[in-house]
């Protein structure tokens, strides 16, 4: 009897804790993130009372930077680290919200292109990571990690393959490490190489969410550049994460005729387990969006319920961003998560300029 | 087996994934602008 009462007990207090650690954090993101907010409102209306020349900077990297600064200098006390981890709750809801801005027809267009584009992408980035990883001499695993990183999902596919190939945490603490510290360079390189090649909004968002590995980066890169480019960076970034149960099923069944990983038994389950369910609510809203279910107006409230989403992602990818820490994971698998991403996003550039010449974007 | 095994062994057939509990909300949302309890969101 006792035993029974102390599980239910346990079962009870366990929720209602978990949901109070993350309240300090969530605030914490939502601070950061309105004050981004406010900065771009009121930076730029002083720098123009006052006839300075000041570039329009907008909420996006502000959160980003705030966040950066309070991560790389103060740090972030442990009492709102579990909140702050919250930042990718936050996107998965906002990108099933952004799902109403499109409607059906466009995503099977822009899908449609996207799915060979993240197709090729996908092929290329993986076989140009596994052979930098044997040039480089890393270990096996480790590879196989920077590579599924690279080429699908970032921080989300590193863990999903950790678990399926069985490989080391020291591994995927590199590779993470790796992928979150070429995300943070990415947000700030990719906007500045798109407007100096003049892409238009649907180039750079379809290069956004080619390119850069970790869906938070992805959606922040795009929104950086423009909201068109936001959204279509998202719909790419969904397209390639849609693919990660495939990616990570031909790893685990490789890594187990090795004899180093266990054998998959039930294939379905398996793909279903790892597949993203954030990308099925974005189509399941954007059907209910093409049938008129939801009127102007409100299509309007959720898109706008979706941008506050994303300011918590964005401040919590600052957040979360602490260089020091980066640079303790060691060299050599920055070096070739480094030069693989720089080779990356040069392929990444040149199919989306193929394809825009193609369909005279 | 000790209580915290068990409630985490019961717990774990109702656990959801973090997609999941995002999609979740996200559609709770949804709802609530669609039935007009959120009429307006400001931005």
């Amino acid at each position: 009897m006792a035993d029974v009462l102390t599980v239910r007990q346990v079962q009870q207090v366990r929720p209602a804790l978990r949901f109070l650690r993350v309240i300090p954090g969530v605030l914490l993101l939502a601070g950061v993130g309105y004050a981004g907010k406010l900065l771009e409102q009121n930076v730029g209306a002083f720098a123009k009372a006052h006839h300075w020349t000041f570039p329009n900077i907008e909420y996006v990297l502000w959160a980003i930077v705030l966040g950066l600064l309070i991560s790389n200098t103060v740090g972030v006390p442990e009492i709102f680290r579990t909140g702050v981890a919250t930042y990718e709750f936050w996107l998965k809801a906002g990108i099933v919200l952004l799902g109403s801005r499109f409607l059906l027809g466009d995503i099977l267009k822009l899908g449609g292109v996207s799915l060979v584009l993240v197709a090729i992408e996908i092929a290329g980035s993986l076989a140009f990571m596994t052979f930098l990883g044997r040039l480089f001499k890393l270990k096996p695993k480790l590879t196989t990690l920077l590579a599924v990183g690279s080429a699908v999902c970032g921080v989300s596919a590193i863990i999903a393959t950790k678990g399926a190939i069985e490989a080391d945490d020291e591994d995927s603490s590199f590779s993470i490490a790796a992928i979150l510290a070429l995300g943070a360079l990415a947000l700030f390189t990719f906007p500045l190489i798109g407007h100096a090649l003049h892409l238009s909004d649907r180039a750079y968002g379809l290069w956004a969410g080619l390119g850069v590995d970790n869906t938070a980066e992805a959606t922040a890169a795009g929104a950086l550049y423009s909201d068109a480019a936001g959204k279509l960076a998202v719909l790419v970034k969904s397209t390639r994460n849609a693919m990660i149960g495939f990616v990570v099923l031909a790893y685990a069944i490789y890594w187990a005729s090795k004899g180093q990983a266990q054998e998959v038994g039930n294939k379905a389950k398996f793909l279903w387990q790892k597949f993203p369910k954030f990308v099925l609510g974005f189509l399941l809203i954007s059907v209910l969006a093409t049938y008129h279910f939801f009127n102007k107006d409100q299509v309007g409230a959720l898109a706008n319920l979706s941008r506050w989403a994303f300011l918590l992602t964005f401040a919590g990818v600052g957040l979360r961003t602490n260089f020091s820490e980066m640079r303790k994971q060691g060299l050599r698998p920055f070096a070739v998560g480094a030069i693989g991403e720089v080779v990356i996003a040069g392929f990444t550039l040149a199919l989306v300029y193929g394809a825009s010449k193609i369909f005279g974007w | 087996m000790s209580a915290e095994a068990v409630g985490a062994k019961t717990g774990s057939r109702w656990k959801l994934s973090l997609d999941t509990w995002a999609v979740l909300v996200a559609f709770l949302l949804a709802l609530l602008v669609r039935t007009g309890v959120f009429k307006h969101v400001p931005w």
